[in-house]
């Protein structure tokens, strides 16, 4: 286990070195970072600028939905979408070769290969929103903690999915466009699933399971969170995981390897 | 003249043979434009709840026409001329008797062809849907919101197209349209109707490009009325606002790219 | 003991027939057609530690199929094949630690950083500790002539410069057996032979095993004393440089001194006349019909004296890749 913390640190600390040949990536993403957090609070401050609250949502509350987005989508730029998107790459050029032959695991290889820090302000500014809007609304360290189980389950679940969409590239190598109709899809993250048309809410919530990535966290701190609702996330992302595992195994036995 | 017209038509129509090779991948990229449902859904909800100027099903008919006209006025040249300097291929175009702009002009062009009958499925499966949000258009507005859109995509595709212009001095020229991405966004009316912003950034806003890029001829797809707080958009303020952007940015285009293809010949393309 | 050992080894693909258009690709979706390719047609063999093999075909022979099943990169469909004793497909952990894959042109280095850093992350990998590593690095760079290039960032590298740098890469967990695929790709000459130097000295110091592709017949001949020809899926040929070209070149240089004067119309009768002047000619003649074709010209004139040479072997390969058909090759 060791060795596999420590691999992925020399991974990291590589891709960080290997990033600063273009450091100027960071400082414009920094600053439409910023950008992106003003204009959506100022699109949450139209949605309820003549209503206190919409099927129980307040202005904070919701502030408190695009925290946990923001944050999720730091979150997968800085890992996901880097390492995810390379596994078309690998198929392709015939590098996944090379993957494939090392003595340690595959998925952890590829998944961890990279590391961004374009992400790293969203993380940062999804944070401070969500304490932000956590002060307004009086929370306290103890509803803080809440969020971290259903906040983690959300993580392993939108990696474990991203991860199995990846892997199909082993039979079409044409899925990133299938990863960006996801990561499209994802954006629907940015408000309470309770604001969407019944249609949508179901929609999101058991095809691309949006719901348990950011409101379900911000239910979770808001004490609204059933029992119920957070097991079911826990049981949904380790089931998702052990999907993916069980998918890469199946994906590598089709892996035919691009000829030469 | 006509020898012009005569090669565009051409080039486009080779273009439009190449892009249907990637008509598979096209359905996902319009698919991949979900942002208008999204916001439609929320709006929606939001206008029940509360006196929102608008109609939940106006909502809707709003958003699907925000969906439309940003499908029809995508441009992506920035990315694509940015490889080619960075590559060199640019000087494969360069030797070429036609200045490369009508050849990335071209390409817009006829995928917009190759767009067109997927937006169409799309539209026909969302009336279907929610048939409700059917409107019926009237006689003059089919003509004016083509018109309008023609007019958006020229001052897109001029903006971005001087963006591109950069590449000549940096590797990165599309981070600067990263940034416009941000107040296109935002200001456009793409993430809500214009009518539902403060009536002082509605004023302010309409002497901008970026209402005109989605609100102005969303509303005309509509064939609604285009007034943003006490500012009436006649027909002749809008067409004489976005031809003075598509100026501006069509000057400092051939400026930079005079200087630049200066610089890109002398460090030896 | 046999260090590498396949049986029967055999590898189908299902490929889609599609034609193109867009007709063809409706009617594919709607009625699917596949065809089966025997890419390796059961295929035996097996090579004992610390020989250098020479793998040749020519393209889409099934060379690099038989290749990535004997790295356990892809699952054969029948037959079986044992490497280090163990499946190579269960790509086990103990299995990897012993073989390593050079392919000419992919690369495993980070493109953005020097060599160095690359080389950490397979030493971690590889669980291989620091000092050891640094240890190794230096002997093969020592080897292989590499030194501040290790720290220049690899995109800054000759093609040359990144194939030693991969090498060392590739050998840094001392693998007992070596499958290399094209490692001298697109190298200058110069560059190729140092390779080879050090191939052939890796395989010396550390008992290796190596089983390797080229189309560079100088590589074949400097480093493989026994070679395997695959063609259309089929192992040929199993044995020395020498007897391939006994086989495979069936034809003879034949060099006659006559004691009389002879004229080239004299002799074309006999055979291809490559030249003829004075007292000298040489022939060449199939080897099936030479020493009828020998006896004949004796009977005729008055041979005073005769050779028999082979066609070098680069000629006689090159004709075979060149053509890509054995058929063609051997007329």
């Amino acid at each position: 286990m060791n060795r596999y913390f420590k691999t992925m640190r020399l991974f990291w600390t590589t891709s960080l070195a290997a990033e600063m040949e273009y450091r100027t990536n960071f400082l414009i993403s920094s600053f439409t970072s910023l950008g992106n957090l003003a204009g959506s609070i100022f699109l949450i401050h139209l949605i309820f600028q003549r209503v206190p609250e919409i099927e129980g949502w307040s202005f904070d509350q919701s502030l408190l939905v695009m925290g946990f987005f923001t944050m999720l989508g730091g979150v997968a730029n800085t890992v996901l979408r880097v390492n995810l998107s390379r596994i078309v790459q690998h198929v392709r050029e015939g590098t996944m070769d090379f993957i494939l032959l090392k003595p340690i695991d595959s998925q952890f290889h590829l998944s961890v290969r990279r590391f961004i820090s374009w992400g790293i302000p969203d993380i940062a500014y999804g944070i401070l929103i969500v304490l932000y809007a956590g002060m307004r609304l009086g929370l306290g360290p103890l509803e803080y903690a809440a969020a971290l189980l259903p906040l983690a389950a959300g993580l392993v679940t939108l990696y474990s999915l991203w991860f199995m969409l990846g892997a199909t590239s082993i039979w079409f190598v044409k899925v990133h466009n299938v990863t960006y109709v996801l990561s499209n899809l994802l954006a629907a993250g940015r408000f309470p699933i309770a604001l969407y048309p019944v249609a949508m809410r179901l929609f999101f919530t058991f095809i691309v399971p949006v719901a348990f990535l950011t409101t379900v966290p911000a239910q979770a701190m808001l004490g609204r969170a059933d029992w119920l609702w957070l097991i079911g996330a826990a049981v949904f992302a380790a089931v998702a995981f052990l999907a993916s595992r069980m998918f890469w195994h199946f994906a590598l036995r089709h892996y035919t390897s691009a000829s030469s | 003249m006509k020898s012009f017209a005569h090669k565009l038509r051409t080039i486009t129509g080779v273009q439009y043979a190449a892009l249907l090779e990637y008509r598979a991948e096209m359905v996902l990229w319009v698919a991949g434009t979900v942002l208008p449902f999204i916001l439609m859904g929320v709006w929606m909800t939001a206008s029940a709840k509360a006196d929102l100027v608008l109609q939940p099903v106006e909502m809707a008919r709003y958003f699907f026409a925000t969906f439309v006209v940003r499908n029809m006025t995508l441009v992506w040249v920035v990315w694509e001329f940015e490889q080619q300097v960075v590559k060199g291929t640019l000087s494969h175009w360069l030797l070429q008797p036609m200045d490369p702009v009508w050849r990335h002009f071209a390409e817009h062009l006829a995928e917009r062809f190759v767009r067109l009958p997927i937006l169409v499925v799309i539209g026909v499966v969302f009336f279907a849907v929610y048939p409700d949000a059917l409107w019926t258009p009237g006689l003059w507005d089919i003509p004016i919101a083509l018109a309008a859109i023609v007019l958006t995509f020229i001052m897109r595709f001029s903006v971005q197209y001087t963006f591109a212009m950069l590449s000549f001095w940096t590797e990165r020229a599309h981070a600067i349209e990263q940034l416009w991405a941000l107040p296109y966004l935002f200001l456009s009316g793409m993430v809500a109707p214009l009518a539902l912003y403060p009536q002082a950034v509605q004023q302010v806003l309409v002497y901008t490009p970026f209402p005109y890029l989605i609100w102005y001829p969303a509303q005309k797809v509509l064939g609604l009325p285009t007034a943003a707080g006490s500012v009436e958009v006649t027909l002749g303020m809008a067409v004489g606002v976005m031809a003075f952007w598509t100026l501006v940015f069509i000057l400092a285009n051939r400026l930079l790219w005079r200087i630049g293809i200066r610089r890109y010949s002398a460090m030896g393309a | 003991m046999a260090v590498i050992e396949a049986k029967n080894l055999t590898k189908r693909f299902r490929v889609a027939d599609k034609k193109p258009g867009l007709w063809h690709t409706l009617k594919h979706f709607v009625n699917r057609r596949y065809r089966l390719i025997e890419a390796v047609r059961e295929v035996s063999f097996s090579i004992e530690p610390g020989e250098i093999v020479g793998f040749l075909g020519p393209n889409g022979a099934g060379k690099t199929t038989t290749l990535k099943m004997l790295t356990g990169l892809i699952h054969p469909s029948a037959g079986r094949v044992a490497v280090v004793g163990q499946t190579p497909f269960q790509r086990r952990h103990d299995f990897l630690h012993q073989i390593t894959l050079v392919m000419g042109q992919k690369q495993q280095l980070i493109w953005d950083l020097p060599a160095m850093d690359s080389l950490k992350i397979n030493a971690s990998i590889y669980r291989i500790d620091p000092v050891e590593a640094t240890r190794r690095i230096d002997e093969l760079a020592g080897m292989l002539d590499l030194g501040e290039e290790l720290q220049q960032p690899v995109r800054k590298l000759s093609l040359g410069q990144r194939m030693k740098a991969e090498l060392l890469a590739a050998l840094l967990h001392r693998p007992r057996v070596l499958f290399l695929d094209e490692p001298t790709l697109g190298l200058d000459i110069n560059a190729q032979a140092s390779v080879r130097d050090f191939l052939r000295a890796y395989n010396r110091q550390y008992k290796a095993t190596i089983l390797l592709t080229s189309h560079y017949m100088a590589d074949i001949t400097a480093l493989c004393p026994r070679v395997m020809l695959i063609h259309e899926g089929k192992l040929m040929f199993d044995g020395s440089l020498d007897a391939l070209s006994a086989r495979f070149a069936p034809y003879r240089e034949l060099n006659l001194e006559f004691r009389h004067e002879i004229a080239r119309e004299q002799l074309e009768s006999y055979g291809e006349v490559e030249s003829a002047g004075g007292h000298a000619a040489s022939l060449i003649v199939p080897r099936d019909r030479l020493t009828h074709i020998l006896d004949e010209l004796r009977n005729g004139f008055d041979v005073v004296d005769f050779t028999v040479t082979d066609p070098p072997i680069e000629q006689v390969i090159g004709r075979l890749f060149r053509t890509g058909s054995l058929e063609a090759a051997a007329l």
